[in-house]
């Protein structure tokens, strides 16, 4: 029987993850491998740093890229656009111009990976990689790079640093939550999109309780939709003998409002947790309430802002 | 026994902090309905969360007089982080 090694395993999955993030547009591939490269190289240097103050100066230069890179591309247009058209309304004869930029898939997600990765380098709660196999394996997983799990580096980094073997019960299982994931996006969240736009399409003219019911749907509809994303990426990458962080834990059949947070997109939560949320409530412990109420809306902010700018 | 004659020392120390750290957690989350042990978590006790967590953090560092920093917070696991690390602040 022919062995295949860890390394063999690692460099198909990188390959394949290259050739179907690829697939979309080669210009995208270029700067997943920019930011992946620059990320690995930041990462070490943050390590390696000897003074407290060049680790913190190599932190920043990772934040302000990563987050410059994602706000470019998903800011910059919108940003503009409003700009423009603010200064039309004073009466400017501004024209809007043909600015298009391409939004490469994926990258609120892998943005949120990378920077994660180098404050908990910072933090001193991880180990810097020092192997770009493994970090460009990490960084490219296709099941988690269109819609996340926001894979967290001290979970993903170990998995593949050892040979994964054939498991049918694995396999099996991922396969059937693939299928519960399609089907929850294909059956659930699709048929009752058909519904909720019906009712969106004609606000003025239809009724309150109609309005209610259908904004309880697409609640239901974005659950089914978003979750059934999130099982498909899950299984797809338990197939392949990595599981996932799970990211949904029937969060609508919760009592309260914290329990649903911990339960609903539980990866980018605990992103917000540990990198927003923490670190200002920390910085504002002794202000009591007022401290926690800042560090929430700060936080929830974060998570707006995340999820788009219109 | 080169150390023999300060386990006894060492063992009440420990036993002082664990005993801080109840009273804290007893003021801040108003109920004692937990059993203190080195591998409590957060998550066993009924009202520690994300929001209670950082009065509690505040409330250890006036009862024992120290200064954490964030890079020590994130690294606590459970109770016996927690512990060992008051205890080295305050060696």
């Amino acid at each position: 029987m022919a062995h295949v090694s860890d390394r063999a395993q690692n460099l198909t999955l990188l390959l394949s993850s290259m050739f179907f993030y690829g697939w979309a547009d080669l210009r995208f591939l270029g700067l997943l491998c920019v930011s992946a490269a620059t990320n690995y190289g930041l990462g070490i240097a943050i390590e390696d740093s000897r003074t407290d103050s060049r680790r913190r100066l190599w932190l920043w230069c990772g934040i302000t890229f990563n987050f410059g890179l994602l706000a470019y591309f998903k800011y910059f247009g919108f940003f503009y656009e409003s700009v423009v058209g603010l200064l039309n309304q004073f009466g400017g004869q501004h024209d809007q111009l043909a600015l298009k930029i391409a939004l490469p898939l994926g990258i609120s997600f892998f943005t949120f990976q990378v920077a994660g990765y180098l404050i908990d380098i910072f933090n001193g709660t991880i180990e810097v990689c020092r192997r770009p196999l493994h970090f460009f394996t990490y960084v490219f997983h296709f099941p988690k790079l269109l819609s996340g799990p926001v894979e967290r580096a001290q979970q993903f980094l170990p998995r593949i640093a050892t040979l994964r073997t054939f498991d049918s019960n694995l396999v099996t299982d991922g396969a059937r939550q693939v299928l519960w994931g399609y089907f929850s996006k294909s059956v659930i969240a699709d048929n009752l999109a058909i519904l909720v736009d019906d009712v969106y399409a004609d606000i003025p003219g239809s009724s309150g309780s109609t309005l209610f019911f259908a904004a309880m749907l697409y609640f239901i509809q974005l659950y089914a939709d978003f979750s059934g994303y999130s099982n498909m990426a899950i299984g797809f990458s338990k197939m392949l003998g990595l599981p996932l962080t799970i990211n949904f834990q029937g969060p609508l059949f919760v009592t309260n409002i914290s329990e649903f947070w911990r339960k609903w997109h539980i990866s980018l939560t605990s992103w917000m947790m540990d990198h927003v949320f923490t670190p200002i409530s920390f910085l504002l412990r002794d202000k009591g309430q007022a401290g926690s109420m800042i560090a929430i809306f700060v936080t929830f902010l974060a998570v707006g802002i995340w999820h788009g700018a219109n | 026994m080169v150390d023999g004659a300060e386990t006894p020392l060492v063992h009440m120390e420990r036993d002082l902090i664990t005993s801080k750290i109840q009273m804290t957690l007893i003021a801040v989350l108003g109920h004692g309905r937990f059993e203190l042990h080195d591998d409590l978590t957060a998550s066993d006790v009924e009202g520690w969360d994300s929001l209670t967590h950082m009065s509690i953090i505040t409330g250890l560092e006036k009862e024992f007089d120290v200064k954490f920093k964030l890079r020590e917070i994130n690294k606590l696991r459970n109770m016996g982080t927690l512990i060992e690390l008051i205890s080295a602040k305050l060696a």
